[in-house]
């Protein structure tokens, strides 16, 4: 840019610059094109994703869903969500949406989210996490267990298979969002736990994980 | 693991899992996709429990599970997406003889009182006749269309009260109001009972908004329940414009028809839109049963609290407001043509009924609409050209009247609409949605023939010439689409009214040429001295919709078309050139099964195909 913005000034003056040689342009930093593949990745249908989401937080209706995730702000009501989803409203000949957006991943996101949270408080913050295993929605487990088991339970839930397929990486790297967000908030005044907290976050990752968003 | 052995074409081939050993990643994501696919959700870790177990049969899971409620809407989604069978708010269905407006006066005891009324009511006293059944002298108050009463309340005398109006228990708070003394009465186990039917909170409760209302106050002529009145014919001369308004109303009281003034004295069915309109006995019939209540004078008043988005279905609201008569009565239309769809697939029935079937299965809604309410929109100005009787699309004899409107859980089959009905062409959501003839023929040339109609490329050349199967620019498109279009020649556009042949014959002599009257015009075409929609056919006019219907299901592209359909659905893409021997398998085993669907998507989610399109790898 300088030596346009040069050009550009000195072409108010009645400067002359001696001519030069054509400078080859500078490589750019980052790539702005997109090339990952796309034809072959599809989204589940949103209706699938909201029976997913009524199913994994505790066989809701969607008028529970709204309640449960409104409180503290993150989640409003489905009106203003649905079209997002990519839902077609047949009404006004609204047509599926067949490729994800980002307006549609922040919104299942928030409300996957929402829920995580929730369930938090229900599974593991409510009773002092004494609440039996069989009466928990989502964290079916217990929270002394060794971390990769307790993983493997919401991995199962929320991808469908064992953690022991997933890429070797996948342990260690829930691990250090698991410590990270639980460092983040230890001491912290807030109605979940340190490791409550992480454990949200871990749940909030998994619903979020683009295998738990297409087929 | 273990995969039932089944004799299969190669082409569809089952993929099967190793047998004695672990499920690999490929296994556990084939399995999620069958079961988003045929049980609309992820599995549960329960369910991925028992997929592990080394005795799972995965074959068999398949089988069991190409039936129940989410294979169904599994492959409704389909057809519902291809078709788009729901109304918006811009189609108001709010006909005159159906909708029971609520006005607000003052009773003797000088606390509000509402009374429900139906606009457009005729009545003998000059007064009232076609309006609201309180004179300004009575009330105080005059009643504008849509819009609250002007003037200055006063106490209505009892006996006005008395002479004017009735009391009656009204269908929507007695579920046994065809009883002598209904006490079936709105309570706590009417949510299980009729879940989804919640009338407006407004209609539940008394003006002063505390006491619940038990029965409901109606002017006299709505609250009779004859079948059959007298033709009426008050024999006033027409207003002409600028005289004076009389009996201080806001509008001149309604003519005479052309009709009644020939038939005056003989019966009429109080069951159609011309009983309505021409006679002084007909009413909302026992319980008010023909009629949808609404809480407020207003075009179309709210009647029920529904949920307008519904894309888990019905049973599972994303939300509740209280929406008018018309929204509730769209709502049922559209619920009919999902659950015919769905009842297809369940019972994996011939796919080809989806058109061809005289049959559906109704609810209670459904039930009311079609014995009282679906004829409330015929017969209009077709009465004086002796169109009086109604000659319906489901007849209303076969619909069964042990459904209370209330009663949305219960579906009844009618094995037999009437000699007019073909499938999803008939039904009301469909003539709706696709109001005009070629809107209708497009639509189904579209997602039963995967074809559409793009405009070749020519010069135009200027032309008038009425027939757009000759004119150049259209032909191409039309001399297709006219002769589809021709089929629904006798089905009243944006509406089911059917035009019969002895009122309505192909060529009308006195309604040719130029000077033809206003209801000649509406529905023959001058240009063509024939039914409208019919030129380009007119021998499909009287086959009617189950003629088009007879021919796309024979055509051959047909089968091939719902094997793309289905197949690009569950693949998540369109079907690609190397595909065609696959297709053409598909067909076969589709039309070998009798065109059902469960063969069908069985080999297409056994396929390797199938597995390979779920391929996303971590």
């Amino acid at each position: 840019m300088k030596p346009l913005a040069l050009a550009l000034l000195t072409a108010c003056t009645a400067q002359t610059l001696a001519p030069s040689s054509p400078q080859p342009l500078p490589a750019p930093s980052a790539s702005m094109i997109d090339t990952t593949p796309k034809a072959r990745r599809r989204m589940v249908p949103p209706e699938v994703y909201l029976r997913a989401y009524l199913t994994w937080f505790g066989g809701l209706a969607p008028l529970n869903v709204q309640n449960r995730a409104r409180p503290k702000g993150l989640f409003d009501a489905w009106d203003d969500y649905l079209a997002a989803l990519g839902l077609p409203d047949y009404k006004i000949d609204l047509p599926r949406q067949t490729q994800s957006n980002t307006l549609m991943l922040a919104t299942l996101g928030r409300l996957g989210e929402a829920l995580c949270v929730r369930a938090a408080e229900h599974d593991l913050h409510a009773q002092n996490g004494k609440l039996p295993v069989d009466q928990r929605v989502v964290f079916t487990f217990d929270v002394n267990d060794d971390f990769a088991a307790s993983l493997d339970v919401l991995h199962r839930t929320f991808l469908g298979y064992p953690l022991r397929l997933a890429p070797p990486d996948r342990l260690e790297r829930f691990h250090t969002l698991f410590t990270q967000v639980a460092a983040r908030h230890a001491g912290a005044k807030q109605p979940l736990s340190a490791d409550e907290t992480a454990w949200a976050a871990v749940c909030t990752a998994l619903v979020q994980h683009p295998e738990a968003e297409l087929y | 693991m273990r995969i039932r052995a089944a004799l299969v074409l190669a082409l569809v081939a089952p993929v099967a899992l190793a047998a004695d050993r672990s499920p690999t990643l490929a296994d556990y994501r084939y399995y999620r996709a069958l079961s988003i696919d045929l049980l609309g959700r992820p599995p549960t870790s329960a369910e991925l429990a028992a997929f592990e177990k080394p005795d799972f049969d995965l074959d068999a899971w398949i089988d069991n599970h190409l039936t129940g409620d989410a294979y169904a809407e599994r492959l409704e989604r389909i057809y519902m997406d291809a078709l788009r069978l729901d109304l918006g708010n811009s189609f108001q269905f709010v006909p005159n003889p159906v909708v029971l407006r609520r006005e607000t006066v003052l009773g003797p005891d000088g606390q509000p009182l509402y009374i429900y009324y139906r606009r457009g009511q005729r009545r003998t006293d000059p007064k009232i006749d076609g309006d609201f059944c309180l004179t300004q002298a009575e009330s105080g108050l005059q009643f504008p269309p849509n819009a609250a009463p002007t003037g200055s309340a006063t106490p209505v005398s009892q006996e006005a009260l008395d002479v004017r109006t009735v009391v009656v228990k009204p269908w929507w708070l007695y579920a046994d109001y065809r009883e002598h003394e209904p006490t079936d009465f709105a309570g706590a186990d009417w949510p299980k009972r009729f879940p989804g039917f919640v009338p407006a909170p407004a209609l539940l409760v008394e003006p002063d908004n505390k006491t619940r209302t038990t029965s409901v106050r109606v002017c006299r002529e709505e609250a009779q329940t004859a079948d059959t009145g007298i033709v009426y014919a008050s024999g006033r001369k027409p207003a002409k414009k600028g005289d004076p308004l009389p009996f201080g109303r806001l509008n001149q009281p309604p003519n005479d028809t052309g009709f009644a003034r020939l038939a005056k004295g003989r019966a009429i069915s109080c069951l159609s839109g011309t009983g309505f309109q021409n006679s002084v006995d007909c009413g909302c019939g026992v319980g008010l049963e023909r009629c949808m209540p609404g809480a407020g004078p207003q075009n179309d008043p709210p009647s029920f609290v529904m949920s307008a988005k519904t894309p888990l279905g019905a049973d599972l609201p994303f939300d509740a407001n209280a929406q008018p008569a018309s929204a509730w009565a769209r709502s049922w239309w559209s619920e009919e043509a999902r659950h015919f769809l769905d009842k297809i697939f369940v019972d994996d029935r011939d796919f080809r009924e989806v058109l061809l079937s005289h049959g559906t299965e109704v609810n209670g809604p459904l039930a009311q609409f079609y014995r009282f309410i679906a004829n409330a929109t015929c017969c209009g100005a077709g009465a004086d050209a002796g169109y009086t009787r109604p000659d319906p699309l489901v007849d209303p004899g076969v619909v069964p009247d042990a459904l209370v409107p209330e009663d949305t859980a219960t579906w009844l089959p009618i094995v037999d609409r009437g000699p007019h009905a073909s499938g999803i062409l008939t039904m009301p959501i469909f003539l709706t949605k696709y109001g005009s003839r070629r809107a209708r023929a497009h639509v189904l040339y579209n997602a039963f023939l995967c074809k559409d109609f793009v405009a070749e490329t020519v010069k135009l050349a200027p032309s008038d010439d009425p027939d757009l199967t000759k004119r150049p620019g259209c032909s191409t498109c039309h001399q297709t689409l006219e002769p589809m279009a021709a089929y629904f020649t006798r089905v009243a556009e944006s509406d089911w009214t059917w035009l019969p042949a002895t009122q309505f014959p192909m060529t009308q002599p006195k309604c040719a040429g130029p000077k033809a009257s206003g209801l000649c015009k509406q529905i023959y075409d001058p240009a063509f001295d024939k039914l409208r929609g019919a030129y380009a056919a007119p021998a499909h006019a009287d086959a009617g919709p189950a003629g088009l219907a007879q021919d796309i299901a024979t055509a051959p592209e047909f089968a091939p078309c719902v094997v793309e359909t289905v197949a690009q659905s569950l693949l998540g893409r369109p079907l690609a050139p190397e595909d065609d021997a696959w297709k053409t398998e598909l067909s076969k085993v589709f039309v070998d099964a009798g065109y059902r669907m469960k063969a069908l998507v069985r080999a297409i989610v056994r396929s390797p195909r199938y597995r390979d399109a779920n391929d996303v790898k971590p």
